[in-house]
């Protein structure tokens, strides 16, 4: 068994030449860790963190904000084994096949993989996130809200959750003794990489510089690098590694750190009324399945892939929350619309909207490097949040779709919430999924990876996470990031053989 | 008490009680042009306060509603064309609509 090292006790000026650097032990570098463990490669997983967090290190995350009000970067992410995973919900859903493709009329569309690509990946991903057995497309026992054929139907989510325990599984606590016992499997804590060093060409990476807050600095010198610490610090060391490539690592083409996205999550996007007040728990809570326990699911309400190609809307999610109060015009609204359909609504009760929404890719939704350094002595981020008018036109389309299938139905109705963009802003939340900041593209000048997660002209350097994402879909991105750093995984082998 | 009698007592409860559901079991209006319309609206200040204000004038509303199938009818082929509106944000079939801005312009003052 290898214990943890701590990059503390790492003489400085030290060399380490690992098959295999990984630079983050979120639930991409570990997976990628695991699922090397039997190739015969060395591999070295440099964690910034230690095994819990540590405000230190946190503040290594801060940066500055300009743009569309969004959460600090120092609050939305955590910098310790286990990253994001140390606070998801759980959350969990595959991508869906139009979330692949180039869609007519919505600019930068398109993945050079498709759907298919992952599906092989994605019996593991689930195990690896312990999200049951795969039971999405099939769904869950229960009464479907009757919906008339349209646009929006009843969606699944699975949800993670450690064995024996009610908590997601937080990947630096469920997999740190499958790490520590795989003997090619070297992690270490405290390590820090401040810079990506390449070679005179800048097609190869040479090195690695490694920090650590307690002073000291050594070298790595891994025949291959994955980078895998997140959307939002893979583009900050990409940016910062500017000695060869002047606007940093890959960023020949200036993409390194554009269309940055997250989920936005307003609030209370709706009321929903049901006019004979019977809806299946399902919708509102997550629900172990019966005869079967660790799986874990709740129903979401999502637009089709032919509406959305129809309509050029976005993806969402909608969830029914809260019971909600109806106010005199609400009462009004229901008891007139019910007595038309000629439908009992003296039962008729009404539900919160939440929803996830997919965000249309927009370059200058970005991130650049400040003038402001961290501890480590490197620049920190200055994030450029953005969201269109049209994102949340096209996501109060498929909330209108939603309505107009429920009266259609004689089930009930739906009240919009926002009708304006202060209105949206004012309700606005976000997923913490950082997206999007090295988009695999197969042209270099339109993203920063190639198909099999390489950085674009540099051939031992690749990226593992949602950073890669070309489009974002509505889904919550961990099983999706897993399931694609599984894939990087088997390209791996092939080309370190 | 003899046959007669109780036939008599009988038939004056009933008229008490029918009495008593007209007055106080069923909502009345008062007399409008409109009422072969509206009486298709089970509750009309329940559309009066759904109701938007229109630019239609009533005669024009009405007469607009008349040549299109009942309210019941219409409402659900509405809904299923997605012929819908939106009155502070709640999602109505137009002539749901349309009923409730005509009880508005006729509701009483």
């Amino acid at each position: 068994m290898t214990a943890f090292l701590d990059a503390r006790s790492v003489p400085n000026a030290t060399i380490l030449t690992p098959d295999l650097a990984i630079v983050g032990g979120g639930p991409a570098g570990i997976s990628l860790a695991l699922a090397l463990a039997d190739s015969g490669l060395s591999i070295l997983l440099l964690e910034s963190g230690g095994t819990s967090f540590d405000p230190k290190t946190q503040a290594l995350y801060a940066g500055e904000e300009t743009g569309v009000r969004y959460v600090p970067l120092d609050a939305g992410r955590l910098r310790y084994l286990g990253g994001a995973t140390n606070h998801w919900g759980g959350w969990s859903r595959p991508l869906d096949a139009i979330d692949f493709e180039t869609r007519k009329g919505v600019p930068y569309t398109g993945w050079p993989v498709a759907l298919s690509d992952l599906e092989p990946y994605f019996p593991r991903a689930q195990e690896l996130i312990e999200g049951g057995s795969w039971a999405y497309a099939k769904g869950a026992q229960g009464a479907p809200l009757p919906l008339a054929p349209g646009g929006v139907s009843t969606t699944w989510f699975q949800f993670s959750k450690t064995k024996d325990s009610p908590l997601p599984t937080h990947f630096g606590d469920r997999y740190a003794a499958a790490l520590k016992a795989a003997p090619k499997i070297t992690p270490m804590m405290q390590a820090n990489v401040t810079a990506i060093r390449l070679s005179k060409d800048g097609k190869r990476v040479e090195r690695l510089e490694v920090a650590t807050l307690s002073g000291n600095s050594f070298m790595v010198k891994p025949r291959f690098v994955v980078l895998a610490a997140g959307a939002v610090e893979i583009a900050r060391l990409m940016l910062a590694s500017n000695d060869v490539m002047k606007a940093g690592v890959g960023n020949g083409n200036d993409m390194v750190g554009r269309f940055f996205a997250d989920h936005p999550i307003p609030r209370d996007v709706a009321t929903m009324v049901v006019f004979d007040g019977k809806l299946d728990p399902i919708y509102t809570n997550a629900t172990p399945q019966p005869g079967n326990p660790d799986l874990i699911m709740r129903a979401a309400l999502s637009p089709d892939a032919g509406f959305m190609r129809a309509q050029g809307v976005a993806g969402s999610l909608t969830t029914v929350e809260n019971g909600a109060p109806l106010d005199t015009l609400g009462t009004a609204a229901v008891v007139a619309t019910a007595q038309a359909l000629g439908v009992d609504a003296s039962r008729a009760k009404a539900w919160s909207l939440g929803c996830g929404m997919e965000m249309t890719p927009d370059p200058e939704r970005r991130l650049t490097l400040s003038d402001a350094r961290d501890a480590l002595g490197m620049p920190r981020l200055k994030l450029h949040m953005t969201i269109s008018d049209d994102d949340f036109a096209h996501f109060r389309l498929t909330l209108a779709e939603l309505g107009r299938q429920l009266l259609a139905a004689k089930t009930g109705m739906i009240r919009l919430s926002y009708d304006s963009r202060a209105q949206w802003l004012a309700a606005m939340d976000w997923g913490n999924h950082h997206m999007g900041t090295t988009r695999m593209s197969a042209d270099p000048k339109s993203g920063v990876v190639d198909a099999n997660s390489m950085v674009h002209g540099i051939g031992n350097l690749f990226v593992a996470g949602s950073s890669v994402f070309t489009t974002y879909g509505s889904s919550n991105p961990t099983l999706n990031l897993v399931a694609l750093t599984l894939k990087l995984g088997d390209h791996l082998k092939k080309v370190t053989a | 008490m003899n046959r007669r009698n109780v036939m008599a007592g009988m038939g004056a409860a009933l008229l008490a009680l029918g009495a008593g559901v007209w007055r106080f079991g069923m909502k009345h209006y008062p007399d409008t042009p409109y009422d072969d319309l509206l009486d298709q609206v089970q509750d009309r200040e329940a559309a009066a306060t759904l109701g938007e204000t229109t630019r239609e004038t009533a005669p024009g509303l009405a007469a607009r509603l008349r040549a299109a199938k009942p309210l019941a009818v219409q409402a659900a082929a509405d809904a299923g064309a997605g012929r819908t509106v939106e009155i502070s944000g709640w999602v109505v079939p137009k002539s749901v609509a349309d009923y409730a801005a005509l009880a508005r312009l006729n509701r009483p003052l």
